[in-house]
């Protein structure tokens, strides 16, 4: 982009002004379009905790019968599919989608009406899911594996409205990656190479690349099940020469994926707000991008580790080991640089460090159970275990909660131009924290210890895994307690928070230098990037011009 | 988990190994994370940027090196677990020659077991102590996972696919598992026993299941010949 070109004209006349969530709903600004995806999946959040504690309460006490078994596995599929679909990924996209153009200094994004329509998809996709409510939700699980998921064992129209409802969203989700591509491909202000961009706008354009992969496969898969389903197909019935296996192969690539891409966007989050809120630039910026890039790749790679026990040759089962172990090492990478960046700064410990160090801390529990998880002959013991339950919920529940909490407290006052409450979030984060290893650990001893199997509407007294389930259930309703008191936050806040400046945490990268919140258009004018952290040049060059210090960052609260 | 067969000896060991392998992690980045904030600002020292590059490839290469560490052990062990197996003395007089090959059939929501001279029995599966089994796992309808964690590692039974799983018991005594994939409505009560007994035992269970089934077959053939069909 040559720096003498015309002013862009932003406005043509005086367009008339609706109403405010007339112009949220149906707009195509990434803002809105950004605050409902954001908005629909912590609503969601709140959907899928309560089928949580439902199950758990049915899981509570041994051969328990406060849910029939086909109401069990109805909630257990809306679960997996609402905590998947409707509010990990969203909220991730979301918040990419809100900030990857202010990120980039864009007044926009490149395709808005694709971005939209990817919006509509996904709300489409959700009616349709719970809609299934109306006559009967899938009972085939999180992942519905077929056969059980074909017409010849589950013959209601539940699992065809999971297919058609995953159908939608990842479609919906693919649409708005390819929005996110086009809009860091082209939309960049001036200045604004690739090696400048903040690890959050990175985060975007790996996490997009993964869908625009993941996605079609999806997609595939559930049109197979569909015609399988409802045009006499084959593909995935055992005994008319189908493939069984075909759709877990499928499927695990894009559940593989999509768990890398959330754990992708909460880490790029951590690494925005570690170095703000420590004061000091994140350590090896450069690795620290590329160790998520190879993440995605990666661990997208290592799909047949969740496929250790099916009939698959040997030599594959290693092939998923090396790249799980591989992990290892961007991982590992990703967290060092985090806590380098943390032990050379001062911390502000402020609400957004709060939760960004209980994601880290909580998927390093996760991954770590995930490293005993993959290596084979322990996973021939531990696969569809309670312990692979709870190193899931621990790494995706770091990253999608806590991870997505830190980016939420971050970025509200951006969104809303308030801050939510510090004391309410420090509250809600010890609840939460105390919840999840209330709810979590005592699953790992069920599962490596006494063999607890997964997806069990009930387990039998006198298998030795009372005491823990009881814990579990307490600790799910403590977990629970904690995430809505950060939602009664947010809520709460949008009227009632602290009015924040443009830049209440003196943020380094340019959506901190757009007004909270922001306008249709952004930014009245674009600055010339010149490093990684314009937003500390432009601290610098004002602080020249008018001769005096740089401001400091405060310790107390921001306000405006 | 209490192993009691070659296999699953191997498996726990392994299973140790992983344990420690996971809390060297969890207490590396929740230990790193502590120090971290309970550094002092006084303490801080930028770190010039061309160190940094030296000190990620050294980090890199100790998780590089830990994770080969845990590879390298997988694999060993892995591959001890498969030996252990399909090693030692056939303890049967009738199947000197290869191991005592059983077929466990996965069906909603049961397990059925076919032994090698057409006896089977639902349920409960009977097997000589320290003597091969090999299980072929094969199912009729959905995915069911065989699993007794004591004895023996868990598989898949899938429908239109044979799946191995082989097991040597070194004790006598009743083994319980639990099916592992969700299969439907009865999945959380598709259990099942494993009595390990002496080969001599299995010899007669078997022998008996054989002549209970042909009786009662027989049983049946006389009633539809005899036209006395209630």
């Amino acid at each position: 982009m040559s720096a003498t070109r015309a002013p862009e004209i932003v406005t043509d006349g005086f367009p008339r002004r609706r109403s405010r969530w007339i112009e949220i709903v149906t707009g195509a600004d990434h803002k809105n379009i950004g605050l409902v995806l954001i908005g629909a999946a912590l609503g969601f959040l709140f959907v899928a905790l309560v089928e949580l504690l439902l199950m758990r309460l049915q899981l509570a006490i041994p051969e328990n019968t406060f849910l029939s078994p086909v109401t069990f596995n109805r909630m257990l599929s809306l679960y997996g599919a609402t905590g998947i679909f409707l509010f990990a990924l969203p909220l991730a996209l979301g918040l990419f989608y809100y900030l990857v153009p202010l990120q980039i200094g864009a007044r926009g994004s490149a395709l808005p009406r694709v971005g939209q329509l990817g919006l509509w998809l996904y709300l489409a996709g959700a009616t349709v899911l719970y809609a299934g409510l109306l006559f009967t939700p899938s009972e085939a699980g999180v992942n519905p594996l077929a056969p059980l998921s074909e017409l010849a064992f589950l013959p209601n129209n539940g699992v065809d409205a999971w297919a058609a409802a995953i159908g939608l969203v990842t479609l919906g989700f693919t649409l708005l990656a390819i929005d996110l591509i086009a809009t860091l491909r082209n939309m960049r202000a001036p200045g604004m190479a690739w090696r400048r961009l903040p690890v959050f706008s990175w985060a975007g354009a790996i996490c997009s690349w993964l869908l625009l992969v993941i996605g079609p496969v999806m997609l595939a898969a559930v049109t197979m099940l569909l015609i399988d389903r409802n045009f006499d197909g084959t593909f995935f019935a055992g005994d008319a020469g189908g493939a069984p296996l075909l759709w877990q192969h499928l499927s695990w690539i894009f559940f593989t994926g999509a768990y890398m891409l959330v754990l992708v966007a909460a880490l790029a989050a951590i690494a925005e707000i570690v170095p703000a809120l420590a004061g000091v630039p994140l350590a090896n910026r450069n690795a620290t991008i590329a160790s998520l890039a190879a993440i995605a790749v990666i661990g997208t790679l290592a799909w047949m580790q969740n496929m250790l026990t099916a009939p698959i040759g040997l030599g594959w089962m290693y092939f998923a080991m090396v790249m799980a172990l591989a992990l290892i090492v961007p991982f590992g990478l990703v967290a060092f640089n985090l806590i380098a960046t943390l032990a050379r700064g001062g911390a502000r410990m402020r609400s957004p460090l709060l939760f960004a160090i209980g994601s880290l801390s909580a998927i390093s529990l996760g991954l770590a159970a995930e490293i005993q998880q993959s290596m084979v002959a322990a996973a021939w013991q531990l696969k569809n275990t309670t312990d692979a339950t709870a190193a899931t919920h621990f790494a995706l529940v770091g990253g999608a909660v806590f991870g997505g909490f830190a980016a939420l407290h971050w970025w509200f006052p951006k969104m809303t131009g308030r801050t939510m409450g510090e004391t309410l979030a420090r509250f809600s984060f010890w609840t939460m924290a105390l919840g999840a290893l209330l709810a979590f650990v005592p699953l790992f001893f069920a599962g490596a210890e006494n063999g607890q199997v997964v997806d069990a509407y009930k387990f039998f007294d006198g298998t030795g895994v009372n005491a823990d389930n009881l814990i579990a259930s307490i600790g799910a309703f403590v977990l629970a307690i904690g995430i809505l008191l950060t939602i009664a936050n947010a809520i709460l806040s949008r009227t009632a928070g602290a009015p924040a400046g443009h830049d209440p945490w003196h943020g380094e990268s340019l959506e901190w230098f757009a007004l909270s919140p922001p306008d249709p258009h952004n930014f009245d004018v674009l600055p010339d990037v010149r490093s990684a952290r314009p937003m500390h040049d432009i601290r610098e060059a004002i602080a020249h011009r008018t001769e005096r210090p740089a401001p400091q960052p405060r310790e107390s609260q921001p306000v405006a | 988990m209490a192993p009691h067969s070659p296999g699953t000896d191997q498996i726990d060991t392994l299973l140790w190994i992983g344990f420690f392998a996971a809390a060297i992690v969890v207490v590396a980045v929740n230990g790193g994370l502590l120090f971290a904030l309970r550094r002092r600002r006084s303490d801080q020292s930028p770190e010039p940027a061309s160190r940094g590059r030296r000190t990620q490839f050294r980090v890199g290469a100790v998780l590089a090196a830990f994770a080969t560490a845990i590879l390298v052990l997988s694999v060993i062990y892995t591959d001890r677990a498969r030996e252990a197996r399909a090693t030692g003395a056939a303890g049967l007089k009738s199947s000197s020659s290869g191991p005592l090959r059983i077929t466990a059939t996965g069906q909603q929501w049961l397990w059925r077991y076919s032994y090698p001279n057409e006896a089977f029995s639902y349920y409960t599966l009977v097997v000589p102590v320290d003597t091969d089994v090999v299980l072929d796992l094969v199912s009729t309808d959905v995915i069911h996972t065989w699993s007794v964690p004591n004895l023996a590692e868990k598989r898949d039974a899938v429908p239109g696919k044979v799946n191995e799983v082989a097991f040597r018991a070194e004790d006598e005594g009743t083994y319980f598992g639990q099916a592992a994939t969700l299969s439907g409505q009865g999945y959380a009560t598709m259990r099942t026993e494993v009595d390990v007994v002496s080969p001599d035992e299995y010899e007669a269970f078997v022998k008996q299941r054989k002549s209970e089934i042909q009786a009662a077959q027989d049983r049946v053939t006389e009633l539809i010949e005899s036209g006395d069909v209630p």
